[in-house]
């Protein structure tokens, strides 16, 4: 028995191995685990800091690019991103959830690595497939908090999880105190635009939080439109006839995409592009 | 189904690790073991079954067939909570090749693994999803191995037995990332979907 391990070398070589193995990507513990290399994770983050360095006075249009839906459409990511860098004044473009489709950081990474290939930087809200198995965890390794916000040429945009059917409705979920709470902060704010991925008018809302969320949305005065994903096909309207547009995203599979125009207090214009 | 499944795991390797060891028989003998005796154990990290895990065994067929059962565990600071998984494994090792009177490689072993997550934070609760609402399972994952293997063989047992102790490793994928991988051969590369495992087995 002591012959095996007796030998130095060998003991060195085995465990030079190990730790160089231990560092492999390859070496995944589950699809669950979501660990990732540092330029792969914590990306929300990032992308907000890449905003940063490019300014756009709070007076100017605001142009963006406005989709959803990307999971597991690889190839027509490598498309959409062709049609997005050619297009001219595009601040950022925004993805409304369902990054991945089965919730794992591999898929969320895949993602990234064909979305890191705009000229722009991107922004995303948790979708319900994120949230499958540990999505959720994963989601805030890769990209970041569930509920964040940004202000970019005096537009505030409020993310947040509308993915109420994953908590099994417990009630929480979206959090509406924390949405009224941001779109009370008016401070520096021309106008405001909130983005999440299942509509209100889905069965997957959670229908005790429908009034409160909506209510919250009719009473900001300084809401442009609520973006949404989840139903992979553009659609804009006003299904609660209360003066709140709700746009709905194509997904990735659509081949189309949608270039969303700010100025003023509350205009907008609203181009389709296919790619 | 989920639960016969699992009994089917649990059942095998603890039944054969719960029995008392046979006493040993007159020197000079081969050791006698029972059927119900694991042949091999296992222990290893990565290819997606655990941080580490570690497990038990059957061969066949000249030790060229192999069914092993692995319990693994993974942190809950690597995937958000505290993930148990317990695979069945089967494998076919189709050539050995000895290097020297105590080395021994087996330069290809191909198989496929079927596992059980347990600990998962949404692994979906009952009546908390219309049916078909997602068409994939969250907590089974199966998926092809390839590796191959080195062993030394050491510590005689009786005169024509010896124990051995192999390093191993797998190259794998899942259903999922072969998923992704099939609906998308031009945009994702086959790189992506590898796992890798490293593991050691002690043939008994």
């Amino acid at each position: 028995m002591t012959s095996f391990f007796s030998t130095f070398s060998i003991r060195f070589l085995l465990g030079t191995l190990l730790l160089s193995l231990a560092g492999c990507e390859w070496v995944e513990f589950s699809p669950n685990d979501h660990r990732a290399p540092a330029e792969e994770s914590h990306l929300t983050r990032k992308n907000l800091a890449r905003l940063e360095q490019q300014t756009l006075p709070p007076g100017d249009t605001l142009r963006f690019v406005f989709t959803g839906d990307s999971q597991r459409f690889y190839e027509q990511a490598d498309d959409f991103v062709e049609s997005v860098n050619q297009q001219p004044g595009i601040s950022f473009v925004m993805v409304a959830g369902d990054i991945s489709d089965f919730g794992l950081s591999r898929e969320m990474r895949w993602v990234n690595e064909k979305l890191s290939k705009l000229r722009v930087p991107y922004l995303t809200v948790i979708g319900n497939h994120d949230q499958v198995a540990n999505g959720r965890a994963a989601y805030q390794e890769i990209f970041g908090p569930l509920n964040y916000t940004f202000t970019y040429a005096g537009t505030r945009f409020i993310m947040t999880d509308t993915n109420g059917r994953e908590y099994n409705f417990n009630g929480r979920i979206p959090d509406v105190p924390w949405v009224e709470q941001q779109l009370a902060d008016t401070v520096g704010v021309q106008r405001q635009v909130v983005m999440s991925h299942v509509p209100p008018e889905d069965p997957d809302f959670d229908p005790t939080l429908r009034p409160a969320y909506t209510a919250a949305l009719r009473n900001a005065p300084r809401l442009v439109f609520e973006l949404n994903g989840h139903r992979h096909d553009f659609h804009i309207g006003q299904p609660f006839d209360d003066g709140v547009t709700y746009i709905n995203s194509f997904a990735f599979e659509k081949r189309q995409y949608v270039v969303l125009t700010v100025w003023g207090q509350k205009q907008f214009r609203l181009k389709t592009i296919a790619f | 189904m989920r639960a016969l499944f699992l009994f089917l795991l649990l059942a095998v390797p603890l039944g054969s690790l719960a029995t008392p060891v046979a006493p040993p028989d007159s020197a000079g003998a081969p050791t006698a073991k029972h059927w119900f005796h694991p042949r091999h154990l296992l222990l290893q990290t990565g290819g997606g079954i655990g941080m580490v895990a570690a497990g038990a065994g059957y061969s066949y067929w000249h030790k060229r067939v192999s069914t092993d059962v692995l319990v693994g565990y993974v942190p809950k600071r690597h995937a958000g909570s505290k993930l148990t998984i317990v695979t069945l494994k089967a494998s076919y090792s189709p050539v050995r090749l000895p290097l020297t009177a105590d080395w021994q490689l087996t330069p290809l072993t191909v198989g496929a693994y079927g596992s059980y997550t347990i600990g998962l934070q949404n692994p979906g609760e009952p009546n908390q999803y219309p049916d078909d609402y997602y068409w994939f399972s969250r907590t089974l994952r199966y998926g092809p191995l390839l590796g191959s293997s080195i062993a030394y063989t050491a510590w005689p047992t009786s005169s024509d037995h010896s124990r051995s102790l192999a390093f191993y490793y797998e190259l794998g994928t899942n259903d999922l990332y072969l998923h992704s991988y099939l609906t998308n051969r031009h945009s994702l590369r086959p790189s992506q979907l590898l796992t890798l495992a490293i593991g050691l087995k002690m043939n008994l």
